[in-house]
């Protein structure tokens, strides 16, 4: 009995103890609270100075907060004193310490805004479990969530019309009329070759269309010992990525992808000049049935290959403009890197298709006064900090310059896809689930099928499409979606 | 429960009386006891179940609305050509089963009787077991690349490169090189088994054996085999079970491309490429009924086979292998 009555009282004080533990910790936010006050104060002092700078301002954003349009990078709220925290999936540039010399950069400018990152792996999903615990910080790149979501998470950056004055790509989380995203860079779709291999294969113009890339294919295979095309096959996604050249690039189209292809009866026929989705699988199927592409295309390996086109081992491969910087890295003969246009001409002209990359938004639920900095930041990297011109990325703010890597793209008209129209947002998202073919939405397998049939001949090219042509028929007649085109 | 039926008439106790007395107090201990593994296993297991059993009913992605469809996801499953069409990819894991049983039986017997550094071969022939499914794939996918480790190998045995096939391009056989994979992982783990089973056996009979002039195979026929029916029927059941439901394999070493997508590769692919995720689960639901059979059919082979081999109790096997089977299928609809 007296073995509980010890246990009994050593309770009682272990409940005490964490009972002045609960009064030590209320304590801590009443602390917090004061700090909160100070920033109050210092609020008001912004607001000053805002009301200075912009007046227009009140009409729009009633909260106080500047929209993107507004703020004068370098000029305005340049005493503003806020901490903002930015979470990202660049991992890499953080630890090699690019974002931090951006920062620094920007401190200069802006001395009393503190920065505080953190790099995210795994970001594609981690960042979808922190949005929705709402504590994450100011500044996030924008992850996969519906456009109908946005305003719940995110503060608008600006109204599409006026984005779109000022960047490039203002449609991307664009929702009723407002965007709530600016893209920190952007890619263009085109293909990497090797300049070294060209030269020495004897290709002195670059191709155009599909016959033309096929034959310079053809000469590097006789005149040289690289790869032609290397398809990485094995990595799967990168089979995938043949999917972003089906819409502005094989037709020149900005509509097609978002609009037109969920009601084309017959998206995979043989236009019969060289264009469209036809010819641009035709080049993939044609290139693996005559041999020119990697012996074992099974064993690929998406780390190798980068190193191997950057010594002159591998003629081509179909990638977005991302994957330049990585080529250019992977080995001693960056300078042979190079990007071109698709060898796909329409009408005369080569198209392009440019999108954003990861988008900057900004918590709702943050003061405003984080949101103002926020803001201030995002116009200052999207400006001033060179960010995705390094990257080796497509110009996102409308004044910038292009990298060198785009030179070849200069001919070329470059374009971005236009949204689905109202009321037929998921309808591409449901045509690619109920046809299984999944373009730009991981339908790796499909196109891993053309270079299994191209290679072994189980299946013609023509039985492929009109294999696929069946699915999407079958998929618009489940649906009910209307056929159009 | 019957502990206080027969406890209650002898004397009449009110609830509280009972409820501390020892009687009492064991029912307590039992019920808590059985709570806690219970309600895992209900939560677990049989509620994630019954959910994907209800999924398959619907058409539905992972967000967004579902329709009632009733039967038609099993409809489909029967008229696509690629669920059935994957399931003739596991005759050859079948196949391989077979040898990696007959290969694990083979090194147990000699392994269970003195052989010098016994404990080191036993050691490095069940190391593969012990590395992650994933890692292996990773392996494999370098062991089987043109002129890497396999070919090298072979050439320093005097094979020309020429002459080799490409063993994951090539689709006569590279589903046996996937097939080899899974048997260089799993063949140690059934020879552990094995030796267990082979070291229960009394040794005097082996003398006993010797004394009539009986060689080392008949001791194997007539000694050894029937002591350790159980665990075989056990182990084939299980690597059956297995090829039927392989998925790890073909995931990471062909991502299922090339003619390798088994059952499990094409259910991954519908459920969360083609986000259709009531016909998954119908195809979970139907592998999970094609594994009972199959279990069901071997029960039937065996107990003719072996005639009285069951000494332990027959219900608690059948039990025991629904729930594997059911856990292989839980598998399948994640």
């Amino acid at each position: 009995m007296k073995l509980r009555k010890v246990l009994a009282l050593s309770l009682a004080a272990a409940m005490t103890l964490s009972l002045v533990a609960c009064g030590g910790s209320s304590d801590n936010t009443e602390s917090a609270d004061t700090t909160t006050e100070t920033a109050d104060t210092t609020t008001e002092e912004t607001t000053d100075t805002q009301e200075e700078t912009t007046d227009t301002a009140e009409a729009e954003t009633p909260e106080g907060v500047p929209s993107y349009s507004q703020i004068a990078v370098g000029t305005d709220y340049t005493d503003l004193t806020a901490s903002i925290k930015w979470i990202h999936h660049k991992t890499d540039r953080e630890e090699d310490g690019t974002i931090a010399a951006m920062i620094a950069e920007f401190n200069k400018v802006y001395p009393n805004i503190t920065v505080e990152t953190e790099g995210v792996t795994d970001y594609a999903e981690d960042a979808l479990l922190r949005l929705s615990t709402g504590d994450w910080g100011d500044i996030m790149f924008i992850p996969a969530v519906d456009k109908a979501d946005l305003s719940t998470y995110f503060y608008p950056i600006d109204t599409l019309a006026n984005l779109d004055a000022e960047i490039n790509f203002a449609n991307i989380w664009e929702y009723d009329g407002l965007s709530y995203g600016v893209p920190y860079m952007a890619n263009a779709q085109g293909v990497l070759y090797n300049k070294a291999v060209f030269e020495a294969a004897g290709i002195t113009e670059l191709p155009t269309t599909p016959t033309e890339f096929l034959a310079d294919l053809q000469l590097i295979k006789d005149n040289t010992d690289a790869i032609p095309l290397y398809t990485n096959y094995a990595a799967g996604w990168t089979m995938g990525a043949w999917d972003a050249y089906i819409g502005i690039v094989s037709n020149g189209d900005d509509t097609y992808m978002n609009q037109k292809l969920v009601h084309t009866a017959s998206p995979f026929e043989d236009p019969g000049d060289d264009t469209g989705i036809y010819n641009l699988y035709r080049i993939l199927y044609d290139a693996v049935a005559n041999g020119l592409i990697e012996e074992d295309y099974t064993t690929t390996d998406w780390e190798g290959c980068k190193g191997m086109l950057n010594n002159g081992e591998i003629g081509t491969m179909v990638l977005g403009s991302w994957a330049y910087a990585q080529m250019v890295e992977a080995g001693d003969h960056g300078e042979d890197v190079g990007y071109m246009p698709f060898p796909m001409t329409v009408g005369g002209t080569q198209y392009a298709l440019a999108g954003g990359d990861y988008s900057y938004g900004i918590n709702i639920n943050s003061s405003d006064e984080n949101k103002t900095a926020a803001m201030v930041f995002i116009k200052w990297m999207t400006e001033e900090s060179g960010w995705c011109y390094n990257e080796g990325g497509y110009t996102v703010d409308k004044d910038g310059q292009n990298p060198d890597l785009y030179a070849a793209f200069d001919g070329s008209t470059v374009l971005s896809d236009q949204p689905a129209l109202d009321g037929e947002a998921d309808f591409l998202n449901q045509m690619n689930s109920e046809s299984e073919l999944s373009f730009n939405a991981g339908g790796n397998a499909k196109v891993q099928r053309i270079v299994e049939a191209g290679a072994t001949g189980s299946e013609s090219f023509d039985d492929i499409m009109a294999d696929w042509t069946a699915k999407w028929n079958a998929a618009q007649e489940e649906l009910g979606i209307e056929v159009l085109y | 429960m019957a502990m206080t039926q027969a406890a209650r008439p002898k004397k009449k106790r009110t609830f509280g009386e009972w409820a501390k007395s020892r009687d009492g107090q064991k029912v307590f201990v039992m019920i808590a006891f059985m709570v806690i593994p219970l309600v895992l296993l209900f939560t677990f297991t049989y509620l994630p179940f019954a959910e994907m059993f209800g999924f398959s009913f619907y058409d539905m992605k992972y967000v967004g609305t579902r329709k009632f469809v009733g039967l038609k996801n099993y409809m489909k499953v029967f008229q696509r050509d690629d669920c059935f069409g994957a399931l003739k990819l596991s005759l050859y894991y079948m196949v391989g089963s077979v040898v990696q049983l007959a290969l694990a039986l083979y090194l147990a017997t000699i392994l269970s009787f003195k052989v010098k550094g016994g404990s080191v071969f036993k050691g490095f022939m069940f190391f593969p077991y012990l590395i992650n499914g994933i890692a292996i794939g990773f392996i494999f996918k370098f062991f089987y690349t043109r002129g890497f480790v396999f070919d090298t190998v072979l050439q320093w045995c005097g094979f020309q490169l020429d002459n080799l096939p490409y063993w994951l391009k090539d689709q006569r056989i590279n589903n046996i090189s996937l097939v080899g994979t899974s048997v260089w992982r799993y063949f140690g783990q059934n020879m552990v088994l094995f030796i267990g089973a082979i070291m229960s056996v009394d040794s005097e009979l082996y003398e006993a054996a010797m004394l009539d002039g009986a060689n080392r195979f008949q001791q194997f026929k007539y000694i050894i085999l029937p002591s350790i029916k159980t665990i075989i029927t056990l182990n084939v059941i299980l690597s059956i079970t297995g090829s039927l439901s392989a998925f790890e394999p073909p995931y990471v070493i062909t991502d299922g491309a090339n003619g390798t997508g088994t059952y499990f590769v094409v259910m991954h692919e519908i459920a969360h490429t083609q986000q259709k995720v009531g016909l998954a689960s119908a195809m979970a639901i139907v592998l999970l009924i094609i594994i009972l059979a199959v279990t069901i059919l071997q029960k039937l082979f065996f107990k003719y086979v072996f005639k009285n081999a069951e000494d332990e109790d027959k219900n608690a096997a059948v039990k025991r292998e629904k729930k594997l089977a059911k856990i292989a299928a839980r598998k399948a609809g994640r």
